[in-house]
């Protein structure tokens, strides 16, 4: 007898057979006539430029991380504010406490400058060079990277 | 939840309340005070200070917070009880250890404009531990653990001014990420089985006959690796020298000591309240028997401590031997619990009391050494006794004492874990154990060998203490002698903290 385990055991087992079959019949039946358009990346019909593995300003990802947090904040809010008369003034209050906590985080983004796009100063870091003795081994290292602020 | 059982269950938390309140006002105060942040640190040691005053004063409470409104069973999510005030207590203690260890740390200091971020990390760390201790929900157990981990992930590539800091932060990330991915697994395979995420009603489910036994101790296998991996217990140890010897000196103190004693909170609270059927009039844990925590407790503690002692037998670096040296103290450690009694939870207790002087104590020579001769190879050390007297009887005592050597502390915290296995009859561990203790001998009078036997070399350095760090050294080395001799106060205040909250 399967048990609830089981069950999705099975399923997952139906599920990369059914993917796999498909395709295998697909690759049987399908004609085979490549194109230059056809063989391109895809990006939404336009040619692509350059290569996809370039680096990103590192503030858009602090963007990002400030934009997951307030996210999850109108996430949590919705349910907070549907129930609301179910669990009265004590709902209310931990809510409020939750809003004035992220409120500093709001405050500390924007005091630290991290909102605003262009910022004063950059202040980018960079490594001096490496020096290698005969053997290979990094041994100047420890003097020089003391240096980078 | 209404009102008064919300008061009820604040009241309880109040140390963690502090702590949070603590941790707002230091952010709000790194905003406000943008130019001259000296006054930080003060803010914090206030904010340890006031959740100590409370502890100390509220030591004898005990209930459940947070208790589900529409539950049958009247367990919370937070167990607060003495056992758990005593560890928050040692964690606290630590942490006003570690403003000091901060200001006093020239790593620390170079980055005194984040020195904001560097406290509420810290704080972070704080709440993060004391919810680990008190947690009686495998949920808030999940969460406190993240908690902790992600303020300890920054905080060990804080100061960036160095590669290996950088490079010990994503080690320790990416080997978090791994552990707290397993723990999450076992703990859905073991809410799967029993439909409670709470360690009592745990208890409760395990009374029954019917149990999937293969899949269980598979989960259990699995959520001991999660917190096996924050005691850094053996096969799960890979992180620690890389991030210990990376990490500034004031937070591998931390981690070693703080972070290990949640994690052992954690898991001592994990056993006793779940799988504990019965304890026996001589305080003896009657464990249920589907699963062999003895054993394994007894396999991972002689291979982690085995593994601690001998690769420190090898290393150069001070910070990276006391990082081997802190791996086989888990060892130890884990062999208390493994006697599954009222007397191996004293032992443990008293254990991470002293254990917390003498390891806090030895980083922070090294430390102080470090700052001035700018490593921590043993070669500085040479001579370092006649240079510079007062550190180097100081850090003396405190290696003396982590071997266990009488007429220091340490000596009476092996001889109550001794004490524990053999009443225990684990005769043949107990013996293990001690070789284990001749094995450390060696590196740490080696160390010593190289402050007396050896002439200073022209690159040791005079370390004169100054004010505050005098007074630090002074406070944590008369304890370690001080208990060494007359232990009857802290076994008293152990004794009176020994009490679990379980059904």
């Amino acid at each position: 007898m399967l048990t609830e385990f089981g069950k999705i055991f099975v399923f997952l087992l139906v599920a990369i057979i059914f993917v796999a079959v498909s395709i295998f019949i697909a690759k049987l039946i399908r004609p085979v006539r490549p194109t230059k358009e056809k063989l391109k990346t895809y990006e939404c019909g336009e040619n692509p430029v350059g290569t996809p593995w370039i680096k990103f300003n590192i503030r858009f990802y602090v963007v990002a991380l400030i934009f997951l947090i307030f996210d999850v904040e109108v996430v949590l809010l919705f349910p907070w504010a549907l129930s609301y008369k179910e669990y009265g003034f004590y709902g209310f209050l931990v809510g409020i406490i939750f809003l004035v906590i992220l409120a500093v985080g709001m405050a500390y983004e924007w005091r630290k400058g991290d909102l605003e796009w262009a910022r004063p100063k950059p202040n980018i870091p960079y490594l001096k060079k490496i020096i290698k003795n005969q053997t290979g081994e990094i041994n100047q290292l420890q003097s020089e990277e003391s240096k980078i602020e | 939840m209404d009102l008064t059982n919300l008061y009820y269950s604040l009241r309880l938390i109040l140390p963690e309340v502090i702590v949070s309140v603590a941790l707002l006002i230091i952010v709000i105060a790194d905003l406000i005070l943008h130019r001259d942040k000296k006054s930080i640190p003060y803010i914090a040691l206030t904010g340890m200070l006031a959740a100590l005053a409370f502890m100390i004063t509220d030591l004898a409470q005990q209930g459940f917070a947070f208790i589900p409104s529409k539950s049958q069973h009247m367990f919370g999510m937070v167990a607060v009880d003495a056992f758990g005030t005593f560890f928050k207590i040692l964690i606290i203690i630590s942490s006003v250890f570690i403003v000091f260890f901060s200001n006093s740390s020239l790593e620390i200091q170079k980055v005194s404009d984040r020195i904001g971020e560097y406290y509420t990390l810290i704080y972070g760390m704080i709440l993060g531990m004391m919810f680990m201790i008190s947690a009686s929900d495998l949920i808030l157990i999940y969460l406190s653990i993240e908690l902790l981990s992600l303020s300890s992930y920054v905080l060990a590539g804080f100061t960036k001014l160095r590669d290996r800091n950088s490079e010990a932060s994503l080690k320790y990330i990416i080997y978090g990420a791994v552990s707290s991915g397993i723990m999450l697994f076992g703990i859905s395979i073991l809410y799967g089985i029993s439909g409670t995420t709470n360690l009592m009603a745990l208890n409760k489910f395990f009374q029954s006959p019917e149990l999937n036994l293969l899949t269980l101790s598979f989960s259990l296998i699995l959520i001991f690796a999660g917190i096996g991996y924050k005691i850094s217990a053996a096969p799960f140890h890979f992180w620690t020298p890389d991030v210990y010897e990376g990490a500034p000196i004031a937070i591998t103190a931390y981690l070693s000591v703080a972070s290990k004693a949640a994690g052992f909170a954690l898991l001592i609270r994990f056993i006793r309240t779940s799988f504990v059927a019965v304890v026996d009039a001589q305080g003896n844990w009657i464990l249920f028997d589907f699963f062999d925590w003895r054993s394994l407790l007894i396999i991972i503690s002689i291979l982690t401590m085995t593994l601690g002692n001998f690769s420190a037998l090898w290393q150069n670096n001070l910070k990276r031997m006391l990082a081997y040296s802190s791996i086989a103290h888990a060892g130890y450690i884990l062999l208390g619990l493994a006697v599954l009694s009222v007397h191996g939870l004293i032992a443990i207790m008293v254990y991470f009391l002293i254990y917390l002087l003498m390891n806090l104590g030895a980083f922070f020579i090294v430390m102080l050494i470090a700052d001035k001769s700018g490593s921590e190879n043993i070669d500085d050390y040479s001579g370092l006794g006649y240079t510079s007297p007062l550190l180097g009887v100081a850090l003396s005592i405190f290696l003396i004492s982590l071997t266990g050597i009488p007429p220091t502390a340490g000596f009476i915290a092996k001889l109550y874990l001794f004490i524990a296995l053999v009443d225990a009859n684990m005769i043949a561990v107990a013996v293990i154990a001690l070789l284990n203790t001749v094995v450390s001998l060696y590196y740490y009078v080696r160390v010593l060998k190289h402050m007396y036997l050896t002439k200073p070399s022209a690159s040791t350095s005079s370390v004169r203490a100054v004010g505050i760090n005098y007074a630090v050294v002074l406070i944590l080395t008369i304890p370690v002698i001080l208990f060494g001799l007359y232990f009857t106060p802290i076994l008293e205040f152990v004794k009176n903290c020994i009490s679990i909250l379980s059904i």
